[in-house]
């Protein structure tokens, strides 16, 4: 019963925090951009907008990569302490999170490319091979953390944080793990896949109404796991609401990043990932098998 | 893998305007392209011909949205100087503070709009926040914010007041006191330089036999402004520099318009000290000022618009409507000859730049 009520705590502070913090960061580039913006509560009135009305459909494939997509992002944000709420205390395997996060991935890939649309194909083709980019250096910095601390589990990572925050001990890691948190997220200069006047918005070419609203929802629980993580591994101890603070602080970060940005070609993406990144990862994982770390 | 047919318009966030490109790819890159207008056409021409030439005063403007002030000072260029109508000297300044202050309004949506091809959309919103200050000169000047009909055969419809005067003035520092943020977000930027340096190349020899002209054919190292060239208005009586670069890649298109603002700034400022006290227009004929005549003749103006070259070629049989108009769209050649041409070979990721610096104008093209 406890469990239930947690997950339900975890999925609904997804919904809410995610959602009013999307909105406020539309409000945040909005100002950079030197114009009034939307209000904060905008994204609910998107969601709920989207998903009162009846789409157009392109076949069983499609409906069902997109439930595919929203249901792997909700199993795997189960799985991600915030802070102190830990919905399945000892199963928070970082692995379990990384694998279950896939499913997502695909199920998305999968429900666009259905969509028959070749502007969404690409937009798959350019999400994946980004993919391949940030990936490799993101785990190597990461089982870098997991080697020094001998554990997977990410609760325990985040508790054996006691005298310093991991991004102090590990500064490139950190940063290798930063960079390519922007890159999950899609922000610039990463936000190849859904380049709009490139491809149309690519994966999202072929979405209306309540498809476009679930996968509204997939995306802010996405960036709820994958800001969730970095938070977790990196930025020390947090209780519910510190945890709740560091994020906000990251993702307007990621924001502010972003708003004075343009976007890489794809293949200079993963040039860039698999040159600057990787390089650093190494390098961090280098440090830490020689054991210089602060 | 195959050929893939992609739609590149008329609804796409890539395109500017009313228009179409049929992409054929393979993979990523371009390897047949189909230009496809008709989506904005009008008839213009036509319907030039079936009006008083007062009331084409209200047709013209249309056939360029972003720029609509070159439409009306070539056709009241074109009547007087088939009617042989002696201008006032004002009135000449004036124009030309307006041809500039529409240059400035049109080069702030243009470059920084490349940041909609690139996702640097913090350019294009700046741009838009900026212009706005030109149309709100024009909106106290013309009584229109985008057009203006203010500039009419035999002058201009009304004088330029002191408190519009300083009211420009503010503007102009105003915006020149933007330029350099403008130059952090964007020139500075180093994925900028890698997304735009050596793409979407234009050699000296493709341009000069496409006729393309503006920024197109300054950046490929020829100093081609009508300005200079074969100078109308006063521009012989202002000081000004004509921005080249010799790379003929995007890049060089983009920072050449930034470039071209400063010198409109620096003409209109000259403009508005040299310019005398007098009267701003004379009648055109002594008879109804809607319904007057203009001499059997025929005459070619053109002037310099932010794309190019742009000229009006009029014939008149003497009688209350012109016979003939005939508009010389400065983006015409790119459009047609260009894409399909010379879009090949591109890959996707550049073609909404190659469109957005080459100056493909839907309206201009369609008439």
């Amino acid at each position: 019963m406890m469990t239930i009520i947690r997950v339900a705590a975890v999925l609904l502070t997804g919904f809410f925090v995610g959602l009013t913090l999307e909105g406020v960061s539309r409000k945040i580039i909005a100002r950079i951009q030197r114009r009034y913006g939307p209000p904060w509560y905008q994204n609910f009135i998107d969601v709920f907008k989207a998903l009162s009305k009846n789409g157009i459909t392109h076949g069983w494939i499609f409906d069902f990569g997109i439930l595919m997509a929203l249901g792997g992002v909700i199993a795997t944000l189960a799985f991600v302490p915030l802070g102190d709420l830990v919905a399945f205390p000892g199963l928070d395997n970082l692995f379990i999170i990384v694998y279950l996060f896939a499913v997502g991935a695909l199920g998305m890939a999968m429900g666009m490319v259905g969509s028959g649309n070749p502007n969404s194909s690409i937009g798959v083709a350019r999400a994946l091979t980004q993919m391949l980019g940030y990936e490799i250096p993101y785990m190597i910095s990461v089982s870098a953390v997991m080697y020094y601390y001998k554990t997977a589990s990410v609760s325990e990572l985040m508790l054996s944080q006691q005298d310093s925050w991991t991004l102090l001990k590990m500064p490139l890691g950190g940063i290798v793990a930063f960079i390519s948190l922007l890159g999950m997220l899609g922000k610039k200069p990463f936000d190849t896949p859904i380049a709009p006047a490139e491809i149309a918005s690519g994966p999202m070419v072929e979405l209306s109404a309540k498809y476009m609203g679930l996968l509204m929802l997939m995306h802010t629980f996405s960036i709820f796991v994958e800001i969730g993580l970095f938070v977790d591994i990196f930025l020390g101890i947090s209780n519910y609401w510190t945890f709740l603070i560091k994020f906000t602080v990251i993702w307007i970060l990621a924001t502010l990043i972003s708003s004075v940005l343009p976007r890489f070609r794809i293949e200079q993406v993963v040039k860039f990932y698999w040159k600057v990144p990787l390089g650093l990862a190494f390098l961090q994982a280098l440090f830490v098998l020689l054991g210089w770390v602060f | 893998m195959g050929e893939v047919k992609l739609f590149f318009g008329p609804n796409h966030p890539g395109m500017h305007g009313n228009f179409s490109v049929h992409m054929y790819v393979e993979g990523d890159t371009v390897v047949r392209a189909r230009p496809l207008p008709g989506f904005l056409h009008r008839g213009f021409e036509k319907l030039m011909e079936r009006r008083l030439w007062y009331q084409n005063l209200a047709l013209i403007p249309r056939i360029c949205v972003p720029e609509p002030d070159i439409n009306e000072v070539c056709y009241a260029m074109a009547i007087e100087k088939i009617a042989k109508i002696e201008v006032p000297e004002r009135a000449q300044w004036i124009r030309m503070i307006v041809l500039e202050l529409a240059r400035i309004a049109s080069h702030l949506m243009s470059f920084p709009g490349i940041g909609g091809s690139l996702g640097l959309y913090t350019g294009p919103f700046w741009g838009t926040a900026d212009r706005d200050r030109v149309l709100d000169i024009f909106e106290s000047l013309t009584g229109a914010r985008v057009y203006h009909m203010y500039i009419v055969p035999g002058g201009v419809r009304k004088d330029l007041t002191p408190s519009i005067q300083k009211s420009i003035k503010e503007t102009l520092d105003y915006i020149e006191s933007r330029l350099p943020d403008y130059e952090n977000l964007i020139f500075k930027n180093r994925i900028v330089h890698t997304r735009l340096k050596k793409i979407a190349l234009l050699d000296r020899e493709t341009a000069l036999e496409l006729g393309i002209t503006g920024v197109g054919l300054r950046a490929t190292g020829v100093p081609y402004d009508i300005r200079k060239v074969d100078p109308y208005l006063f521009y012989d009586k202002v000081e000004f520099e004509v921005p080249t670069a010799t790379d003929g890649d995007a890049f060089s298109r983009v920072y050449l318009k930034f470039l071209e603002i400063s010198q409109s700034i620096k003409i209109i400022r000259q403009a508005l000290e040299k310019m005398p006290e007098g009267k701003v227009n004379v009648r055109i004929s002594d008879g109804n000022a809607l319904r007057y005549r203009v001499p059997k003749g025929q005459a070619y103006v053109h002037v310099e618009s932010t794309r190019g070259e742009y000229g009006y070629y009029m014939v008149s049989d003497g009688g209350e409507k012109p016979y003939r108009v005939a508009v010389r769209g400065a983006s015409y050649p790119q459009t047609f000859i260009g894409i399909e041409k010379y879009l090949p070979g591109t890959r996707i990721e550049d073609v909404p730049i190659w469109l957005s610096t080459m100056d493909v104008c839907a309206p201009e093209v369609d008439r």
